[in-house]
């Protein structure tokens, strides 16, 4: 069985099994064919798969006549801020994000930076399914070109941001104010507050793309950078997924040394998880919620997440009066809606959130920018936020299925909740006043997840079981 | 006539138009079944200085990344020291990015063995048969390399020739050369190897960006610019070469070409001259080759036309080769490299002269003259084949013939060559005699043959 994932944001798979130069040079063509022959900007992860890819994206590319710059080893947001800075047509992130070493993928991103959306997204698998690149001549073909120095331009701009400046956000239309824009003149959390405070922090980039950026950072914000895992060398010390099972080394240091916050990161830097001061790994679900409890006080919008996020994120913006929007999972329709809705934030309980006043993008640089400038500003510890938010408990379960049978077996859950009413936007998700539960396929592995969420935490893990275990019959 | 075909996969590699047939994932896919063949391991790979050389190269880089090789990338780089470091690094292989004298739309991929050589006509039959078969390796995470640079392709080459040839009586001499790299990879080593033999050197033509500033082929017609060169530089030599620098081409001091065919002659005649051995060259290179090694009683090995025949009999002929090639400007010394290298070429002439003392004019003499003429009819190489076999039925008896690749009359006097071409659907028709005239002569009878024998077609 060859596992491969084709969606509207890029494509997915085992390399050397369905990740093959062929196919990834064929995707890159009918990406590089869309953009019509705008430079299109190129990033990898720190993969060993990575060259592979890379070079196979490359020739696919200038041989469309798109002109390619080359950001080598580049984490996906910088990326996506990069895009419409460097006036490119798109852009192509090597990487497989949270996937272990195995996989590799192309993420695609449009000319604003953000990842294509559903109707962009459809246009390229048009045009890779047709299997009609365009194919230019000798004096047309794209050239390749290094950029350099653009770490720089990105985490100035994230500490303007910071700083409470109105931020080189995203294009907006003229005569409109964009989403989410800073209302005051200065900033609501004080400019250079990290650096005044000048906290430690352990970041783990689990040796992906983020490693070559972090000193970069710290000089930037002012704190004091203790590294884990920070060789950009493709070999993952652990799952590059942030999340409590892979955060020993940071615990660990954390302790040691007496920090005031860490964070784990995934391959990317698309994703962030948080450990406190006192060494408690918090989940993934929190990274989100940390943001928006600071965030919404300053500007009310409406928020984005997916449907298998924590309510957490619910709470507190019913707290602050902003509408909050569910959609299906994937950084695509977050940020869709996000822009569509003039929303302020979008995130997901994976780990990755988009600030929309800095970019459209799930970023953790501007994440952990974000969570440390809270913790400076208000003066309190990481623990403490955390100790804010209100509490639920989530349980999640992977079960196996063949990819031939996977969307019949999740549709025909439908029959275990038949006195429920059925949210099915994003797989089947049910809901009530304690909690919810949600059976949905995942986009990356043959396999079917089951959520579950309440304020009681056998109340929850008893919805999973249930669930898993009519499921298990069904794939039998 | 039929068209021909804008992609031809062939015993020599192959070769396309870019934005037509000669895709990024044709590239791909034939880099992935070479690195299949030949089974991981470091592979060399560079281009010629074209356009599109780089776009090929990165296919080719993922092709071979996707097999479990390692590509060595040495980016643009001369032919001949793209073959020896092949050999001197252990290398698995080797894949040149380049399509010869064709035009710049074009490109191609040649495949090199472990052994430094173009791989021979079976071995690649069976990369081929790996090629239309699709039964690729492809290495997973663990077992994927990474790409590696060589930032220093010609050192291993050129410490060859340094220490191959006598530099220190080239260098006495002080030689004035005048060099046309005509923007080809050969500008990456030549200005250098002539600065270490001490010549005094005025470079043309040598950045190489593919763009050509006059034909790749060094033929007299289109290296004009140099002669000018060496009449108003007062240099003592000219040489020319060609876009990946595997053949050379000499001006002598009053600024007139000798001839392409006369490089290997001269060639010839020096390393005879000093060593006992045979001698390996084409059919239709010149038959000065056979007078002057006749002279020095050298038995002469021809073969079909293409380089890695004359290789093939060069690795197998007994008594060993002393000094191949071919009469288009191809000089191969084996003890060097079993390859056409137009910087060996140089460095030989150079201390002919250096050690005879005499200019080239004058070394120019003492090689037994001939006019040949080059001419081309219309035909496919079906036709070819049959002409072939029509003009042998009709001249069974006369003179020397050979059958080897098309058909070669040897007359006392003179010789005629009627061959098919395999790039082309054109059928080559070459005479060679001591005068303008007789060659003429012997050519119009040929053509006015196979005019008639066309009819009957």
């Amino acid at each position: 069985m060859k596992l491969l994932k084709i969606g509207i944001s890029g494509v997915r798979g085992i390399v050397g099994d369905s990740i093959t130069p062929k196919l990834v040079m064929d995707f890159a063509a009918a990406f590089g064919t869309r953009v019509g022959g705008r430079p299109v900007l190129v990033g990898r992860d720190t993969r060993i798969s990575g060259p592979l890819l890379h070079s196979a994206a490359l020739a696919a590319l200038i041989s469309t006549g798109c002109d390619v710059l080359d950001l080598g080893v580049c984490p996906t947001p910088i990326l996506q801020y990069m895009v419409p800075r460097l006036k490119a047509g798109g852009g192509v992130s090597i990487t497989a994000g949270h996937n272990d070493i195995q996989w590799n993928a192309l993420a695609f991103i449009n000319e604003d930076g953000m990842a294509l959306n559903p109707f962009q997204g459809a246009e390229v698998l048009d045009i890779y399914h047709l299997g009609k690149f365009d194919k230019v001549s000798t004096d047309r073909l794209g050239r390749i070109r290094d950029v350099a120095l653009y770490a720089d331009e990105y985490f100035d701009g994230l500490r303007a941001f910071l700083d409470g400046g109105r931020g080189p956000g995203r294009r907006t239309r003229p005569g409109k104010q964009a989403p989410g824009e800073w209302r005051a003149n200065g900033s609501p959390l004080g400019g250079g507050a990290i650096a005044k405070a000048r906290p430690k922090v352990v970041i783990d980039a689990c040796n992906g793309a983020g490693a070559p950026f972090l000193e970069a950072m710290a000089r930037a914000l002012g704190f004091e950078l203790i590294p884990v895992n920070h060789e950009p060398n493709g070999f993952f010390p652990h799952d590059p997924e942030p999340r409590p099972r892979n955060a020993q080394q940071v615990v660990a240091v954390i302790k040691a040394v007496g920090a005031d916050a860490g964070f784990l990161l995934n391959s990317d830097v698309s994703r962030v998880s948080c450990v406190t001061e006192t060494g408690e790994s918090l989940s993934e679900e929190f990274t989100f919620p940390l943001v928006t409890a600071e965030y919404l006080k300053d500007r009310c919008g409406p928020v984005v997440t997916n449907l298998s996020t924590s309510r957490m994120v619910e709470d507190v913006a019913r707290e602050r009066g902003c509408p909050l929007l569910r959609t299906k999972v994937g950084q695509s329709y977050a940020v869709q809606a996000l822009v569509q809705e003039e929303g302020v934030l979008a995130g997901e309980g994976s780990g990755g959130v988009a600030l929309a006043a800095f970019q459209p993008a799930f970023d953790g640089f501007a994440t952990m920018g974000y969570i440390l400038q809270t913790m400076a500003v208000r003066g309190r510890t990481i623990s403490r936020l955390a100790g804010e938010l209100p509490r639920y408990h989530i349980v999640k379960e992977k079960i196996y299925c063949p990819p031939a049978r996977i969307h019949s077996v999740v549709s025909e859950v439908k029959k275990f909740f038949r006195r429920q009413e059925i949210d099915a936007s994003d797989g089947i998700r049910v809901e009530d006043k304690s909690g919810w539960v949600q059976v949905r396929t995942s986009s990356t592995e043959p396999m079917i997840r089951v959520i579950a969420e309440d304020k009681a935490k056998n109340k929850a893990r008893e919805r999973v079981d249930e669930v898993s275990a009519f499921i298990r019959v069904l794939v039998q | 006539m039929k068209r021909v075909s804008s992609l031809k996969i062939s015993i020599s590699g192959v070769r396309g138009i870019v934005g037509d047939s000669l895709t990024p994932q044709l590239a791909g896919a034939l880099a992935q079944a070479f690195g299949t063949y030949v089974g991981g391991g470091p592979v060399v790979i560079g281009r010629d200085a074209r356009p599109s050389g780089q776009m090929i190269l990165q296919a080719v880089t993922a092709g071979l990344l996707a097999s479990g090789c390692q590509p060595v990338d040495v980016g643009i780089c001369p032919i001949p020291s793209f073959l020896f470091l092949v050999k001197d690094s252990k290398s698995s292989g080797g894949i040149s990015v380049t399509a010869s004298h064709n035009p710049k739309e074009w490109n191609g991929l040649k495949f090199i063995s472990r052994d430094g050589l173009y791989m021979t006509p079976h071995q690649v039959e069976e990369f081929l048969d790996i090629y239309h078969q699709g039964d690729f390796v492809y290495a997973g995470p663990d077992r994927l390399k990474t790409l590696r640079s060589e930032p220093q392709p010609v050192e291993p080459h050129l410490k060859k020739l340094l220490c191959r040839f006598d530099a220190d009586l080239i260098r006495r001499k002080k030689i004035k050369v005048a060099l046309d790299c005509g923007n080809g990879a050969g500008a990456l080593l030549a200005p250098r190897l002539l600065q270490e033999l001490g010549c005094e050197t005025v470079v043309i033509n040598a950045v190489p960006d593919g763009s050509f500033a006059r034909p790749s082929e060094p033929l007299p017609e289109n290296i004009r610019e140099v002669c000018r060169t060496v009449v108003k530089s007062g240099a003592d030599i000219g040489f020319v070469q060609d876009a990946d620098a595997d053949r050379l081409a000499i001006v002598n001091e009053m600024g007139r070409p000798i001839g392409e065919e006369l490089t290997l002659a001269l060639a010839a005649q020096y390393v005879l001259g000093k060593k006992k051995g045979s001698v390996v060259c084409n059919l239709s290179t010149t038959r000065a080759i056979d007078d002057i090694a006749a002279a020095r009683k050298a038995p002469v090995f021809r073969t079909k036309i293409g380089e890695i025949n004359v290789v093939e009999k060069v690795l197998a002929a007994e008594p060993a080769a002393v000094i191949a090639g071919e009469g288009n400007g191809g000089v191969i010394l084996p003890e060097v490299h079993p390859c056409r290298d137009s910087f060996t070429g140089m460095s030989l002439i150079l201390e002919y002269m250096a050690s005879s003392g005499r200019t080239v004019s004058a070394l120019q003499k003492r090689v037994p003259r001939y006019v040949m003429i080059k001419d081309k009819v219309e035909g496919s190489a079906e036709q070819g084949y049959r002409l072939v076999s029509l003009l042998r039925k009709k001249h069974e008896g006369e003179g020397r013939t050979s059958l080897l690749d098309g058909l070669k009359i040897d007359f006392p006097d003179h010789w005629v060559h009627v061959r098919p071409s395999n790039t082309e659907p054109i059928i080559r028709v070459i005479a060679e005699a001591r005068t303008q005239e007789k060659a003429q002569a012997a050519l119009r009878r040929i053509k006015k043959e196979i005019a008639e024998l066309k009819k009957r077609l």
